[in-house]
């Protein structure tokens, strides 16, 4: 009995040291809001946790409307959470119309921000994905460039 | 055996205890009084899923105050609300509305780099939060650290901007989207006014074309506040003040130039120039309609402080 005692013991200990090493998602909004540079100035955050694609299914989606507006410059970052199984990427959409994505499927390339100089005022989509339907979990962040 | 279980228990609850970082500012375990939410039947009215439509950004401070400082129009204390008697606010309804009116001017302090004017304005913030039980968002000792030491202005910025949104997520989620809804329209008519006034002695295209832009924004607005129009007197008269602004920009008129978007790749960047364009027109007398009818309603909003 004492030993299973000692044993549950060191498992909760190690447990809680485990958590403790994962940065929350506080944090990392933090670390990816400094990735966004200099001359940047925060406006959201949107935390992304998406399940695996389901096979013959759509790939899931985090999908968020943001009002942008004319003459000002933005900045979209994603951040993958640390152990993350999938790479986050974000599409731009304006009434239905993709007008950037940071992952191109067909060459593989991926960026971790998408700069986008609007022009016109109005509601604009986000949409929120991981990179072949993988599951995953990370951080998206708006920036205005200043 | 009823010895060990003891200590198994106490254990896990130490380990609970000692693992919860930064437990001050995770209120998920507290339970709210929801005195001040609607009743589903109202909400219902508007889906969960077109209020998160429009909610997301519609109005931010530090936008408008960054097209005031690009213009270089000067910092004038004489716009922002004034703080004495903010205790006084006794309603949930005042503290949300006024908690948004100072998030605008705090916005504007900071995107100027008026840091130490600005600890006033946060101890005000602070109560306000307090009172609406959303304090344990708003890290006042850091943001009052910040504010007067001038040493860094990003963190600043996001810190402030961060504990608006974090209360604006947290108040959607837990049913007092009633409460955000007023803190949203609170920071909308103090950027209104701050634009308006400014744009009437500073005769600027972008800042004439961003009140202007304010029509289509609007209209969404009132959409957020329609639910709760029925749930109080105050909510009615407040729906009415915001119909009024409207009613000024009946002949402004927005239009829409197509044009296909540019990419191209900057220092590793994946930059998009948008070539569709939004053009307002609005004549000098419908801007100083549009002015005057939004400094009645943000004063009559401030009157109560």
């Amino acid at each position: 009995m004492k030993n299973r005692f000692i044993i549950l013991t060191l498992g909760l200990v190690f447990l809680s040291l485990a958590a403790a090493g994962q940065p929350s998602t506080d944090d990392l909004v933090s670390t990816c809001v400094l990735a966004a540079g200099e001359n940047t100035t925060y406006l959201k955050d949107f935390r992304i946790q998406l399940p695996k694609a389901v096979q013959n299914a759509a790939v899931p989606v985090y999908k968020a409307n943001m009002y942008l507006m004319k003459n000002m410059k933005y900045r979209f970052c994603v951040c993958d959470a640390p152990g993350s199984e999938g790479e986050l990427f974000i599409t731009l959409y304006d009434q239905g119309k993709e007008l950037i994505s940071s992952y191109n499927s067909s060459t593989g390339k991926k960026y971790s921000s998408i700069d986008f100089i609007c022009n016109k005022t109005g509601l604009y989509t986000i949409w929120y994905s991981f990179v072949d339907g993988t599951q995953g979990s990370g951080v998206g962040v708006v920036c205005m460039i200043r | 055996m009823t010895g060990t279980l003891t200590k198994i228990a106490a254990v896990i609850l130490l380990m609970s205890i000692c693992s919860c970082r930064n437990s001050s500012t995770r209120p998920g375990g507290l339970s709210f009084p929801v005195a001040d939410s609607v009743p589903a039947g109202e909400a219902e009215k508007l889906s969960e899923e077109a209020v998160a439509d429009i909610v997301q950004n519609i109005a931010s401070p530090v936008e408008i105050a960054s097209i005031l400082q690009k213009m270089q129009v000067p910092f004038s204390a004489g716009y922002l609300a004034p703080t004495q008697g903010a205790d006084r606010l006794t309603t949930n309804f005042q503290k949300a509305v006024m908690l948004g009116i100072y998030g605008a001017d705090l916005g504007y302090l900071n995107m100027y780099e008026k840091t130490g004017n600005s600890v006033d304005v946060l101890s005000v913030i602070k109560r306000l939060a307090d009172g609406l039980r959303v304090g344990q968002y708003f890290d006042f000792e850091t943001l009052k650290r910040l504010s007067v030491s001038k040493s860094n202005l990003d963190s600043l910025l996001f810190l402030s901007v961060n504990s608006y949104n974090q209360i604006d997520r947290y108040l959607r989620d837990n049913d007092r989207g009633s409460i955000s809804a007023l803190m949203i329209t609170g920071v909308w008519i103090e950027g209104q006014y701050l634009a308006t006034q400014m744009a009437l002695s500073h005769n600027d295209k972008i800042l004439r074309d961003r009140i202007g832009e304010q029509k289509i924004i609007l209209g969404d607005l009132l959409m957020l506040l329609r639910p709760y129009m029925e749930s109080s007197e105050e909510y009615r008269a407040l729906y009415g003040m915001m119909e009024r602004i409207r009613s000024g920009y009946a002949e402004v008129k927005v239009s829409y130039r197509l044009g296909e978007p540019e990419t191209k790749e900057e220092d590793g960047r994946l930059v998009v120039v948008q070539h569709e364009e939004s053009i307002v027109e609005m004549t000098d007398a419908q801007l100083a309609d549009i002015a005057e009818l939004s400094k009645e309603v943000r004063n009559k909003l401030i009157s109560g402080i």
